[in-house]
């Protein structure tokens, strides 16, 4: 209505005055009527009407600026209010701060992970292909899958693979030799993900075949950083990995592919896909395509199915009858990829800023109660209850903002730190950054805050019955808002008993992960990567002696212990794979094969872990190519494969049940079982694993060096290794301590981010509970005094506030623990060697709830005991 | 100019009255703005003089918010005028602000009664 004024606002104005002019025109006539002469007669109209121009303002203004004005005299009076109570104003604001602050550092991390849109053109027709029905899950692809796929994928505009294999290393040029990381893409893929070089030209179909030019793309970080951002780098050659590579191209600075380990891929490869593949294996392969507008994902998934089935004919052993192709979106897998952390953090500091909405409408609700008068008077004088409603809603949105804006800064100060306990394996899209999106989100958020915690005390003032008020001489009032006041009180304890209770939980789930004994020992244990070039060592000869080389020399070291070599790290995981055991029937399906996770390990590998041998002996220099075929396996296969029997002496045929290609030329004999240790993470229980001698393995042609030493340089680890190849670089050397840490960064992220939303949760309720207590303190000071001149003592004074927050605080906990034993089942998958419904925790944090709560009552209760009768009674 | 009964209230009448009298005038039937003025001075026996600058900017607030609305006519003596008339929703306010009124007043008696009773 009034905007629509506002455009016709000078029409409104001629007919104002035309409407004026007959005014005067019909006071003259009556005026002549009654005797005046016709000048007098229009004088006194004139007089009578006042200045029409000031009419025509008041009517002019009204159409321009009403909305506004009212707004700006809101925010006026708002301000001044706030202005003059400078503490309630400060609590407000920085509770607020805290809640806004801590939910916006969070929602940078969600938008990331799971809500930002793709950076890709078309990215809603961006899906990732797999199969499920197998027991290999997910993300299990090899290259005749692959193959077939592509054949059968005319419902996609590009069909494209991805790999995470790629070259390690990179020299031939001026610089010093480096390891980089790379990963391998069809030539499909960039085009599938809408996405060109910046400089030069993308991948050529004939790049992508067996046989064609070797070539590469360039990140744009690798590009400045090596090659001083020179265009001239285009055509350039460079050796990775014992190949020369020509550059053909870099790719736009804004590049971050959001695929998990794909991140900071520093050069891009082009796969060169075979026209028929006969191997099977599931080598870190994913397959990403383009479908065509129109078409759904299911309809795209059952035209790729069939050929599952056909390649079932092929390799029998690799694929099960269930088996069935499976879309999902892009962007819906890195989400998925990324698990339900994030969200569960979010959820937390929901239930943070929800306890800080109670704790200011508390304060804006007892600060109300004082206001009454004024509001009443307000009303008296003519102000509508939308009127007042609005006027208390803009000073609510007033601390809102202010509170969003103080929270910006405290998430400004905070993010750095926030994001440095996000695991790096949590895939996102774009860098977790403060931007429009988070901003706008705090925004929106401040607003919904002013609201939530503005209405409630709002609309119960505008209530206010007049007469009541007006009567009413002091601020003893409103009984029924006493118990809302109590009420959010209560849900502010119980909101925080749920958050310290899952605080509580993460935190004992750390403390129990970091206390798991790894089963080896940890100290002064150093190891560094190694890889070994397919040309330079490509007979197995060659590669043992180069294991054996290095070993020796750097037990040479001063200082040094012992040293060891092993296939993948404890700590780390590592590849699986299936077998059978020999004098047992095969299995049928391979979904029933066994397998276990395999290292191949020199033999010092047990002596310098210091894995104790349980059984049997370790390995020997006589276990030799020429020898019996043997292998060392875990307590925890030895007790899930002869739970009664002896394992000592049994035969396992490695990669059997997968046919013929992955088959070992025989079976290894059980020579030694030796104490669990943990090798996929601390908080995953012991694996069933075998290890095999590096002498029995030829394969071997990349791991680490394990080095015992008390005091040993990396320094000098290294060029060791780099004495062996100039042009090979060696990674770099790593403490078992940090390899241990960087396992249990998930655990540590969830564990320190909970606790201190628990901690802040708490804060805000103490907060909370102190105000209502000192609020009914300040209430009773004429009942109190009348008690006191009665004969309370001031023990039974402290009884009476004390039981009132107690109150208060007990049925908080008990609503809060009903509520933790609800929601903790969420946690359950976070949680380890605790369970959601640990008696103990819940027990604790009940107990510290109340303890906190008695300690916020303690001021005011004080404030009570030194009432004096005699002044509280003359107050009235 | 007052001529019998009580001297005319000084200063402006209460905001959202002088809303209340002129829809209570118009409750009669539509009327343009000189009308209006001079039926609430006789109907309240003269107590209360409208001022007639302050006449128009409520009148075109009232029509703002709906509760009335305008049309130009023809008056008494054959002259354009503009007229005013009641609208449904100015209907209702009227009754819910007098009631409102009531209230307010029925409070203030309370505030003032004598102190013996």
């Amino acid at each position: 209505m009034e905007w629509s004024r506002f455009f016709r606002r000078h029409r409104v104005d001629e007919e104002l005055s035309r409407e004026i002019d007959a005014h005067i025109e019909i006071e003259t006539e009556q005026n002549i009527a009654r005797g005046m002469s016709p000048e007098e007669a229009r004088y006194a109209a004139r007089r009578k009407l006042g200045s029409t121009r000031r009419i025509r303002e008041d009517v002019y203004s009204m159409n321009t600026v009403g909305f506004l004005e009212t707004l700006l005299q809101d925010l006026k009076y708002g301000l001044r209010v706030l202005r003059r109570s400078p503490g309630f104003t400060a609590v407000t604001v920085l509770t607020l701060a805290l809640g806004i602050g801590a939910n916006t550092a969070i929602f940078s991390i969600v938008d990331a992970v799971f809500l930002r849109p793709l950076p890709f053109p078309h990215s809603d027709r961006i899906f990732v292909v797999d199969r499920v029905g197998n027991r290999f899950g997910g993300h299990s692809l090899s290259m005749p899958m692959f193959l077939a796929w592509r054949r059968d994928s005319q419902m996609f505009e590009h069909f494209a693979l991805v790999s995470w294999q790629g070259p390690e290393s990179l020299s031939g040029d001026s610089g010093e030799p480096e390891r980089i990381r790379s990963i391998g893409v069809s030539t499909e893929f960039f085009p599938a993900l809408g996405v060109q070089p910046a400089i030069g030209l993308g991948f050529q179909p004939d790049q992508g075949r067996v046989g064609g030019p070797r070539v590469a793309l360039l990140s744009d970080g690798l590009w400045r950083t090596r090659f001083g951002a020179a265009p001239s780098v285009i055509g350039r050659t460079v050796r990775m990995d014992d190949e020369s590579y020509t550059i053909i191209g870099v790719m736009p600075r804004d590049l971050e592919l959001p695929l998990p380990g794909m991140r900071n891929a520093q050069v891009f490869v082009p796969i060169r896909i075979p026209d028929d593949s006969q191997d099977p294996s599931n080598g870190g392969l994913l397959c990403v395509g383009l479908l065509k507008p129109g078409v759904a994902p299911e309809q795209a998934a059952s035209a790729l199915t069939p050929a599952l089935s056909e390649l079932r004919t092929r390799f029998p052993n690799m694929f099960t009858p269930e088996e069935k192709a499976h879309l999902e979106l892009l962007r819906t897998f890195i989400g998925d990829w990324a698990g339900p952390a994030p969200l569960l953090l979010f959820g937390a500091v929901g239930l943070v800023l929800l306890i800080a909405c109670a704790n200011v409408a508390n304060l804006s609700l007892a600060r109300s109660t004082s206001r009454q008068r004024e509001i009443a008077v307000r009303a008296a004088m003519g102000a509508g209850r939308r009127r007042i409603v609005r006027q208390l809603l803009t000073e609510s949105t007033l601390l809102a903002i202010l509170g969003g804006l103080v929270g910006l800064a405290v998430c400004y100060a905070s993010f750095g730190a926030i994001i440095g306990l996000v695991p790096t394996s949590i895939p996102h899209v774009g860098a977790y950054q403060i931007d429009l999106r988070v901003l706008a989100f705090a925004l929106l958020l401040s607003l919904v805050t002013g609201l939530l915690f503005g209405l409630a005390p709002a609309v119960g003032a505008s209530r206010v019955g007049l007469s009541a008020s007006l009567q009413e001489s002091n601020t003893r009032s409103g009984g029924g808002r006493g118990r809302l006041r109590r009420g959010l009180a209560v849900a502010e304890v119980s909101i925080s008993a749920v958050l310290l209770i899952g605080a509580a939980l993460a935190l004992e789930s750390f403390s129990s992960v970091m206390h798991v004994p790894p089963g080896f020992d940890v100290n002064n244990l150093s190891s560094v990567d190694f890889s070994l070039s397919p040309k330079q060592y490509d007979t197995p000869e060659k590669r043992a002696a180069f294991i054996g080389d290095a070993i020796t020399r750097l037990e040479a070291l001063p200082g040094v212990e012992s040293v060891a070599m092993t296939s993948s790290l404890p700590l780390r995981g590592g590849p699986d794979t299936l077998f059978s055991i020999v004098g047992r029937p095969e299995p049928t399906n391979l979904n029933e094969a066994p397998d276990a996770l395999f290292r191949v390990v020199s033999p010092e590998y047990f002596h310098t872990l210091r894995i104790p041998v349980e059984r049997g002996r370790m390995f020997a220099d006589s276990d030799n190519a020429s020898s019996q075929a043997v292998m060392i396996i875990n307590r925890a296969m030895a007790q899930w494969l002869w739970p009664e029997g002896d394992a000592l002496g049994q035969h396992i045929w490695v990669g059997k049940p997968m046919g013929p290609a992955y088959t070992e030329p025989s079976a290894r004999e059980i020579v030694g079982i030796v104490a669990d240790a943990r090798e996929m993470t601390l908080a995953e229980p012991p694996f069933p694993t075998m290890y095999l001698p590096a002498s029995q393995s030829p394969g071997t042609n990349g791991g680490s060096f394990l080095v015992r030493a008390g005091a040993v340089s990396a320094a000098s680890i290294r060029s060791v290794l780099t004495q062996f190849d100039a042009q090979h670089p060696v990674g770099q050397v790593q403490t078992m301590d940090q390899t241990l840490m960087a396992s249990v960064t998930d655990w540590r992220f969830r564990a320190i981010l909970l606790t201190l939303f628990g901690a802040l949760a708490l804060f805000i309720a103490t907060i909370g509970v102190y105000g209502v207590i000192s609020y009914w303190v300040a209430q009773r000071t004429h009942e109190i005094g009348i008690r006191m001149a009665l004969g309370a003592t001031r023990r039974d004074v402290l009884g009476l506030v004390i039981g009132q927050g107690v109150l208060l605080a007990l049925i908080g906990v008990v609503v809060g623990v009903v509520a933790a034993a609800e929601l903790t089942r969420f946690m359950a998958d976070m949680l380890y060697g605790v369970k959601p419904t640990d008696p103990l925790t819940f027990a604790g944090m009940s107990l510290l709830l109340i303890i906190v709560a008695l300690l916020a009552c303690y001021v005011p209760a004080r404030r009570a005991m030194r009432v004096d009768p005699m002044v509280a009674l003359r107050y009235e | 100019m007052p001529k019998r009964g009580a001297p005319p209230l000084d200063g402006e009448l209460l905001q959202g009255t002088l809303d209340m009298l002129i829809l209570q005038t118009l409750i009669l039937g539509p009327a343009h703005g000189h009308t209006i003025a001079y039926a609430i001075e006789r109907r309240s026996e003269e107590v209360l003089q409208v001022e007639h600058g302050s006449l128009y900017p409520a009148l075109h607030r009232l029509e703002a918010r709906g509760w009335i609305a305008s049309f130009w006519g023809t008056s008494e003596n054959n002259r354009k005028a503009r007229y005013y008339r009641l609208t449904k929703v100015g209907r209702s306010r009227l009754s819910a602000q007098t009631s409102r009124w009531e209230q307010l007043v029925r409070a203030i008696n309370r505030v003032l009664r004598p102190v013996t009773d």
